[in-house]
């Protein structure tokens, strides 16, 4: 009953309303949400679908960012050309990389994608011509929504808004395509051959699946969009630095992926919420935000393994069956 | 061709900042071996090791001695930490799924990162080098720190004893065949539990050292786990998770590494050092010296 | 009907506007409060905020009172533009002035700018941060810059009988800018020198070894450095356990404020004394009688018989947003913004004039040799000269 609700229109329907119903500031942090909820749910498409712990999911998010950027920017491309830009390049390193990870298995797999992370972190940290080294690149322009200001004199609604509030409704309409997307992929029988592999590689195997293959291509399709949601996201952050690569980033999109469940569709996405709000209040507070960090990950890990959808689910289907029998 | 002397500085200087790496990823690799965790907080123990012999130090005075006793003193107060977070928490975390491991994990350093920001603040701590090694000599025309002397020389010190306790040692045979078999060795009637308890505190111990006698050298910051961290995961990788001697040739091919890498390609040694540890893992993921897991 | 709902809470938000006379004015300040960064960022919030305090016992700016709202930047671009979109856009600050290093300076001056807020930058040198493809209405710097400061140092390395210069600096803006400006202007006074060898580890590195050793095996005669902050107590630690100021005879010049009394102050005996560094303040100079009230008053505020000499940089920056709030006789970041233009004002250093052209003020720093001195328990710079920037600043 309860999954029967299109949750996912709900939230992007309500989602649209953001700009108009709050200030700037809350713009900011669903925009902020948006775009970490496709960073998490593409790394859940690796981490929870097909069973891949990737420790250096940064790598594909920053490169994603810096190919936007840097076509936006130095040489002036559209918006796009320089989006669709990210997600192919990144894909393309995840590519090369999840080529030589995918034949690892476990402790091995998640090394061998830090090394790789933080190969990408030290040239962007370093490459000056190119990236702006340590200092980052700022001042990445926002698209062009000029038609959209001539169009909004004859349509109403659409003009009148800030170049940000702009963004962010493209920002929302482009995330909610790109995970109705991947909703596509891990429904698709290559996600159930991915979800086989996660529960026995070696009977998935047996059965004639060519597991690397199937890994190779998840990675793929993970890192491609993690660099769709960079490419969104340096131009959100007003600028592209090297900390999007290194690797306390791809701890932090992995927690946000377990916070909210690895299990559902929705949990990263849920998780990207719970955390960036947290986080926001918690910061407004006090200067000990890890502290807090790792105290809920820690009651989390003991208490919620499944994550806030887990413990949700678990808690709705309890609520159901005594609803059935009463 | 660079002058001889030259080379000979900057590889000792390599060498130095190999014998530290060594210290703290030997405890990871340790800790690895044993109890197949990868433990993300071993750079918070550095780094508490460190800030440790700063506040004994400031306790003590000077005074000839005192900066020994403060190093002592604070790698085993990590020790004791360690022995108490493995008791505590560590311990439900055997055999769990590796991404549970490596969060909890990270969770750890998280908080004790946070708790030693409580204690010290944010401002950089300074220690001073110890009396009597705070001069330098010649050598073939070459400066020589009389400090990185004796970490160069201690280094080596210390793995040999730990060498000689893995395999002289009663202790040393059970660590070592809790690394192959936790289910047998505890059905011989060792216990196990206690026996894990003991390296953590051991690899703990070798960690905050590390982070003692660091501290004469470079500044206690905040941050500074999360830097060695990624350090000591190369080292280890490169001579093999779980490998002693491994270990060791990974911190000297890393300082290495990044002593000459400034000569060739300035910019890009740190590029260097990744691309090694991926290098390793394509080609050997056990590691140099490593033996490939079951 | 979306318009009419969005004009309805906007009304609804503004109502709180009647009472804005008694609000007080927010500035927000990203500035690095941890790590070694903070050993120049945390002194500067201090000054900052000791301006106003006396500020606010004196009533305040047109009758209402500041409000500082202090951020760790963490010394971090990234931080920086986020605490800095965050203090805009939660705490609706009115004004930022703040950030310490050259990568934060201009990348919060895109976010000023986007913003349309006035920032005014008390520490960052980079000259990118007010150069002409990068400069708009709201960004101000009462700092000096990598030009002034690299030209001062290369005067005076002018006048050292040597020939092979090496440098040693962080590969990033504020290192890269200050160590050309050096070397060009040090080849334009003195053709004869050398640039034997030029080190260029990453900001915040721990292990110079390596770097000081490759320097060292060139030979050279005197080292320029412009490693800042805590960092150059971790370099100079090192620099001299392999004998660097003796092999070179103390011909060594450490800007990025390696003489600055913190930093003799924090290293005590370890501090290689002998060479020449800079400093924005000092509290032994002492040159003028607002220079002694205000070390004076920084003393006891601060509860520190050697005051900080960076708290300056803070106090100076906040002096000139109130000075040009007066002016503009509103908090209008356009009207603050055209007030700032060519505003001089009287600071403990002695007048400072923001330029129309560029919206920099001629911000020198005090040159010296440091020397143990036996009234205090730390290395001074004696004679210590300030150095006016006017001749150097285009």
């Amino acid at each position: 009953m309860i999954a029967r609700v299109p949750w996912g229109l709900l939230v992007f329907v309500a989602a649209l309303f953001v700009p108009a119903v709050g200030s700037r500031y809350h713009t900011f942090v669903a925009g902020d949400v948006v775009i970490w909820a496709l960073f998490a749910t593409s790394l859940n498409l690796l981490v929870g679908y097909t069973g891949l712990v990737s420790f250096g999911h940064a790598a594909y998010f920053g490169v994603g960012a810096y190919a936007t950027g840097i076509l936006m920017k130095k040489l002036g491309a559209p918006f796009l050309l320089a989006w669709p830009a990210a997600g192919a390049l990144a894909g393309a390193c995840a590519l090369v990389f999840g080529f030589f990870c995918v034949r690892l298995t476990r402790i091995y797999f998640a090394m061998l994608t830090l090394a790789f992370a933080q190969i990408v972190w030290a040239i962007c940290f370093k490459w000056n011509e190119v990236t702006g080294g340590e200092q980052g690149m700022p001042e990445i322009p926002y698209p062009d929504f000029g038609w959209v200001e001539r169009w909004g004199a004859r349509v109403p609604l659409l003009g009148g808004w800030r170049t940000s509030e702009y963004y962010y409704f493209v920002t929302l309409v482009l995330v909610a395509a790109s995970l109705f997307a991947l909703h596509r992929i891990v429904g698709s029988p290559f996600g159930r051959i991915l979800t086989s592999i996660r529960e026995n590689a070696e009977r998935a195997e047996f059965i004639g699946v060519n597991v690397r293959r199937y890994e190779l291509a998840a990675f793929v399709l993970a890192g491609a969009f993690a660099g769709l949601a960079g490419g969104l996201f340096g131009i959100f952050n007003r600028g592209v630095f090297p900390d999007f690569a290194y690797w306390t980033k791809s701890s932090e999109v992995l927690i946000m992926t377990l916070l909210g469940g690895m299990g559902s569709f929705y949990g990263p996405s849920i998780g990207a919420l719970v955390l960036i709000l947290l986080n926001q209040q918690i910061v407004s507070y006090t200067e000990y935000w890890p502290l807090v960090l790792g105290t809920v990950l820690v009651v989390l890990l003991f208490g919620f393994p499944g994550g806030i959808a887990g413990a949700v689910g678990a808690l709705a289907g309890r609520l159901f069956r005594r609803l059935r029998s009463a | 061709m660079p002058d001889p002397s030259f080379v000979f500085a900057q590889s000792l200087s390599g060498l130095t900042a190999a014998m530290f790496l060594f210290l703290i990823a030997s405890g990871l690799s340790l800790i690895f071996g044993v109890l197949r965790v990868l433990n993300f907080a071993h750079g918070t123990f550095y780094m508490l090791g460190a800030y440790l012999a700063y506040q004994l130090i400031v306790w003590l005075g000077p005074g000839p001695g005192m900066f020994w006793l403060a190093a002592l003193g604070a790698a085993v107060t990590v020790a004791l930490l360690g022995g108490l977070i493995e008791r505590v928490l560590f311990r439900r975390l055997y055999g769990k799924e590796e991404l549970y491991q490596l969060l909890f994990t990270y969770a750890l350093a998280l908080i004790l990162s946070d708790v030693a920001k409580l204690l010290w603040g944010t401002q950089q701590k300074s220690v001073s080098r110890p009396p009597g090694l705070t001069g330098s000599f010649a050598f073939f025309g070459a400066t020589i720190p009389a400090y990185n002397l004796f970490i160069v020389l201690l280094g080596p010190a210390i793995a040999l004893a730990f060498w000689f306790v893995l395999q002289r040692t009663r202790a040393g045979r059970f660590i070592r065949a809790a690394a192959l078999d936790r289910e047998t060795l505890g059905a011989l009637g060792v216990n196990v539990d206690a026996l894990y308890t003991w390296v953590f505190m051991l690899a703990s111990f070798l960690g905050g050292l590390g982070g003692a006698l660091i501290s004469p050298m470079r500044a206690t910051v905040p941050g500074m786990d999360t830097e060695v961290i990624v350090e000591a995961f190369v080292v280890v990788v490169i001579g093999g998770l779980g490998s002693f001697w491994g270990t060791l040739l990974g911190a000297v091919i890393y300082g290495q590494v990044l002593s000459f890498g400034i000569l060739f390609f300035p910019r890009f040694s740190i590029f260097a050092v990744f691309a090694l540890m991926a290098a390793v893992l394509i080609v050997r993921p056990w590691g140099l010296l490593g033996r490939p897991l079951r | 009907m979306l318009h009419v709902l969005t004009v309805f809470l906007t009304a609804l938000l503004a109502l709180p506007l009647v009472a804005e006379a008694q609000k007080p004015i927010k500035v927000g300040m990203p500035m690095p409060l941890s790590g070694p960064p903070a050993l120049f960022g945390d002194p500067a919030t201090k000054g900052a905020q000791m301006f106003v305090d006396e500020l606010n016992a004196k009533g305040g700016v047109l009758g209402r009172k500041v409000e500082l709202l202090l951020r760790d930047s963490k010394a971090d671009a990234n931080e920086a533009v986020r605490v800095a979109r965050e203090l805009i856009l939660k705490e609706n600050v009115d004004f930022l002035v703040g950030t310490l290093t050259s990568a934060e300076g201009p990348a919060v001056s895109v976010v000023a700018k986007e913003n349309k807020i006035v920032f005014i930058a008390p520490i960052p040198k980079t000259d990118q941060l007010t150069a002409p493809d990068k400069l708009h209405p709201y960004v101000f710097r009462v700092a000096s810059t990598t030009t002034i400061e690299g030209r001062s140092a290369a005067e005076i390395v002018a006048k050292w009988p040597v020939t092979n210069v090496a440098t040693m600096s962080f590969d990033y803006a504020y290192g890269q800018d200050v160590t050309k400006a050096f070397v060009d202007h040090l080849k334009k006074v003195k053709p004869s020198v050398h640039i034997v060898d030029q080190q260029w580890p990453k900001l915040g590195e721990q292990d110079y070894n390596p770097f000081i050793n490759a320097q060292m095996a060139k030979k050279p005669e005197a080292v320029f450095s412009s490693i800042w902050g805590g960092f150059f107590v971790t370099y100079s630690k090192q620099a001299k356990a392999l004998g660097v100021f003796d092999a070179i005879k103390y011909n060594f010049i450490g800007v990025g404020e390696a003489a600055t009394p913190e930093t003799t102050k924090s290293m005590g005996a370890d501090y290689p004394v002998g060479i020449w560094g800079n400093s924005y303040d000092a509290f032994y100079w002492g040159e003028t009688p607002a220079h002694r009230d205000y070390t004076a008053r920084l003393s006891k505020y601060l509860k520190d018989e050697y005051p900080s000499s960076w708290a300056i940089q803070g106090y100076i920056g906040m002096q000139f947003l109130t000075e040009a709030i007066k002016k503009a006789g509103s908090t209008d970041s356009d009207k603050v913004a055209k007030a700032l233009l060519g505003l001089t004002v009287e600071t403990p250093i002695g007048p400072l004039t923001i330029r129309e052209k560029d919206h920099q003020a001629n911000r020198g720093q005090l040159y010296g040799k440091t020397v143990k001195d036996p009234k205090f328990p730390f290395a001074i710079m004696k004679p210590v000269v300030y150095v006016d920037p006017s001749r150097f600043m285009d």
